[in-house]
């Protein structure tokens, strides 16, 4: 239940790159200015993220996460909650991988 | 480029609010939404720091230092003793270094905040609460560091607890993939993917993240698909942009 150094030492070096990840994108930008392309590169990042977090999802699934995916979108479209979008996606998920176990 | 489906939120924030303590309870009650799904994430993460023999107080340490589930569930996966710091360094480099661009994405909204209303906010995002951040700024058209650290702050805590609780009563929670918790991410994003989605510049940023992450994937080992992915993708809507006159 304690801490021992040579965890401590690699979990302090782990954390030290994930900061700097985090510091460094918003650091930098401060070089560059904001013209309306640098704009457009910077306003298309939230829907090339998602689209790079659910390809490899959907082409290395199957039926239950295809099945996930929809139910996740279409959730969202009829009730605008994302909890219940994800929360159902997941039940969806769940379910079809029991099915087809 | 025919932008006149868009809101006129979608262009560059109308006013700067600073940071205001309104936007800290406002980013901590919007930031709860994707609450649940991290705790069940971060669940799955302590029953994997258990089984890979980390002690509760490192996986709780972990979990506030390294504060990335993705890194710290891909380096788990490569744990072993004696620890291959080289590569669990390069991991957590590859899973995180979306966070590159997502904060860089940051700079028009808060850039021109001083560095101790700014940096804060940017030092704890994560990818949900960065997610929402954008969106409720282009919604009102006002851009609040508050916000940006008020959600990142109710989704700190629930990190750390739901990690250290997962090690700790894991054992009672069975196999994460029988229970979904594995899609919880993905799930949360595609129902992120319809308030983000424009017809008129989403398409091509959209595609071609997906073949390139899917490409890099398959090609590459390690998680730099993620990174590949948002880069191209993103550049290709900055290819795709027309200069309205």
């Amino acid at each position: 239940m304690s801490i021992r150094p040579e965890v401590f030492h690699v979990i302090l070096l782990l954390g030290l790159a994930s900061l700097a990840c985090r510091l460094s994108g918003f650091f930098l930008m401060r070089y560059v200015a904001i013209t309306p392309r640098v704009d457009a590169w910077l306003r298309a990042m939230p829907i090339a993220l998602i689209g790079a977090l659910l390809g490899p999802v959907a082409v290395n699934g199957g039926l239950p996460e295809w099945l996930g995916l929809a139910t996740a979108v279409g959730l969202m479209y009829w009730t605008a909650n994302e909890f219940a979008g994800a929360i159902g996606a997941c039940a969806v998920v769940a379910l079809m991988r029991a099915a087809m176990a | 480029m025919n932008d006149s489906d868009e809101p006129a939120a979608q262009a560059l924030p109308a006013s700067w609010a600073g940071f205001t303590w309104a936007g800290v309870v406002d980013g901590a009650r919007l930031g709860l939404v994707p609450a649940p799904t991290l705790i069940a994430f971060g669940l799955a993460v302590g029953v994997l720091a258990s089984a890979k023999g980390l002690s509760a107080m490192e996986m709780a340490l972990m979990s506030a230092w390294v504060y990335a589930g993705g890194a710290q569930m891909a380096s788990l996966q490569i744990w072993t003793e004696p620890l291959p710091v080289f590569a669990l360094v390069l991991t957590v480099l590859a899973m995180n270094a979306r966070y590159i661009l997502l904060s860089a994405a940051l700079r028009p909204y808060f850039g021109m905040l001083p560095w101790w209303q700014a940096y804060p906010g940017v030092a704890i995002m994560g990818d949900a609460n960065w997610a929402i951040t954008i969106r409720e700024a282009n919604r009102t058209g006002l851009a609040d560091a508050g916000f940006l650290f008020g959600s990142g702050l109710v989704m700190f805590i629930p990190w750390v607890g739901s990690t250290a609780a997962g090690h700790l009563f894991g054992q009672f929670l069975g196999d994460p993939r029988r229970l979904g918790i594995d899609f919880m991410l993905a799930a949360f994003f595609a129902t992120m993917a319809l308030g983000f989605f424009r017809a008129s510049r989403s398409v091509a940023p959209l595609i071609v993240a997906i073949v390139v992450a899917v490409a890099v994937e398959k090609l590459v080992p390690g998680p730099w698909y993620l990174f590949a992915g948002a880069l191209a993708g993103s550049l290709a809507g900055a290819w795709a942009h027309v200069d309205k006159t």
